[in-house]
């Protein structure tokens, strides 16, 4: 069953959230595909892709909830990344003041 | 001896514990006289003339704990031998009188903080949805978008999770804390909990140190979900510049709205899901 969360409508800070890039990378060479990310996430961020080399993808990048990292203490080989913190909230800041501006 | 490796022990374990030097106590140090009247005292007396007892007891202050080593041999049932230095078994009962000590400190700690007295009556904003019941303070409290909240008071804050967060965590059966004296960033994970159905971060609201946690909620865990907003908060921090962390945090009445946006799309999203296994 998919989760559709409109991720067009939806917003942080008042930022709208496809323009923040907050979600999680998967590391390929250290993921052993135990899916363990995807049973923990209940925002359905993740998938699973049986028939495919990488059996596990990031399906709904934007369902990700904006400096959320809990699924990463679910990863025993230790396999997912986000982007810098500091990055992420110095660019939700400046989207917020340049929105002022308009 | 035996009085002495006691207190370094001590020490060792919490480093918050500070020593007191008879001799330069006695000696009228000052910075010890004022020392004294503002914390609990542990005196260890190593034998009969019980000098560090008598040197509190001139301060007409009431120790916290005293312990007289002579007493702790007959406790612990071991023997008193004429050798100076410290045996194995001497050692070990050094080891029990100090984890003695910390038990009860951690119990009175615990108990000062489940008085609730030095907390406010709070106003809140609330919502009822379904058997849920939301409540968010209308004033002195900040939040983030990750349904966690600060509360400053001058230049330190507490910390902790909304009714929200607790509602959706449900029963909240463990908490891991920060490390005290570590730095936190303004959304950086600081501490997790874990409930009977998932295991949730605090996404810290604020930028600072971690001074101290709530003892209380190792043992009393379900404080979190009871009083989320008093009794159940998380971690205290030494704030770094709460203006700056104010420019992506939300008042009371602007994170009850948000909240009850996300409440109420949560619903939508259940009742079709519900509706879908019905057809």
């Amino acid at each position: 069953m998919s989760k559709n969360y409109e991720a067009e409508k939806q917003t942080f800070m008042g930022v709208p959230r496809k323009i923040i890039p907050w979600w999680p990378t998967i590391d390929y060479d250290k993921c052993n595909f135990c899916m363990e990310c995807d049973k923990f996430c209940p925002h359905n961020v993740y998938a699973k892709f049986d028939d495919e080399k990488h059996q596990l993808k990031v399906k709904n990048p934007y369902n990700c909830v904006v400096f959320c990292r809990a699924c990463a203490k679910t990863c025993a080989p230790d396999a997912l990344g986000f982007p810098q913190k500091s990055e992420i909230s110095n660019l939700i800041k400046k989207l917020r003041y340049e929105s002022l501006g308009d | 001896m035996i009085a002495r490796s006691v207190a370094l022990k001590l020490i060792e374990k919490c480093p918050e514990i500070q020593l007191i030097c008879p001799v330069l106590l006695n000696n009228g140090d000052e910075k010890y006289e004022k020392f004294i009247k503002s914390t609990k005292i542990i005196v260890i007396d190593g034998c009969m003339t019980r000098c560090a007892t008598k040197l509190v007891e001139k301060r007409e202050k009431k120790p916290f704990k005293r312990i007289f080593i002579p007493d702790m041999f007959k406790k612990y049932g071991i023997k008193l031998t004429k050798k100076l230095l410290l045996n194995e078994e001497n050692e070990n009962l050094a080891v029990q009188i100090m984890e003695e000590i910390i038990k009860e400190l951690e119990e009175v700690e615990v108990k000062e903080i489940l008085k609730s007295s030095k907390f406010e009556t709070l106003e809140f904003f609330e919502i009822a949805v379904d058997k849920y019941h939301f409540k968010v303070p209308k004033e002195g409290y900040y939040f983030n978008e990750n349904d966690c909240w600060i509360k400053p008071e001058g230049k330190t804050a507490l910390l902790g999770i909304s009714d929200y967060l607790q509602n959706v965590a449900a029963d909240i059966l463990f908490v891991e804390f920060p490390e005290i004296g570590s730095e936190i960033e303004q959304f950086d994970d600081a501490g997790s909990f874990e409930s009977s159905k998932t295991v949730l971060q605090l996404i810290s609201p604020g930028t600072g140190k971690t001074i101290r946690v709530n003892k209380a909620l190792e043992n009393n865990p379900e404080l979190m979900n009871q009083d989320p907003y008093q009794r159940g908060w998380f971690i205290e921090i030494e704030l770094k510049d709460f203006i700056e962390d104010g420019e992506l945090l939300m008042k009371g009445l602007g994170y009850f709205e948000y909240m009850k946006e996300k409440i109420m799309k949560e619903k939508n999203i259940f009742e079709h899901i519900e509706s879908e296994k019905n057809v």
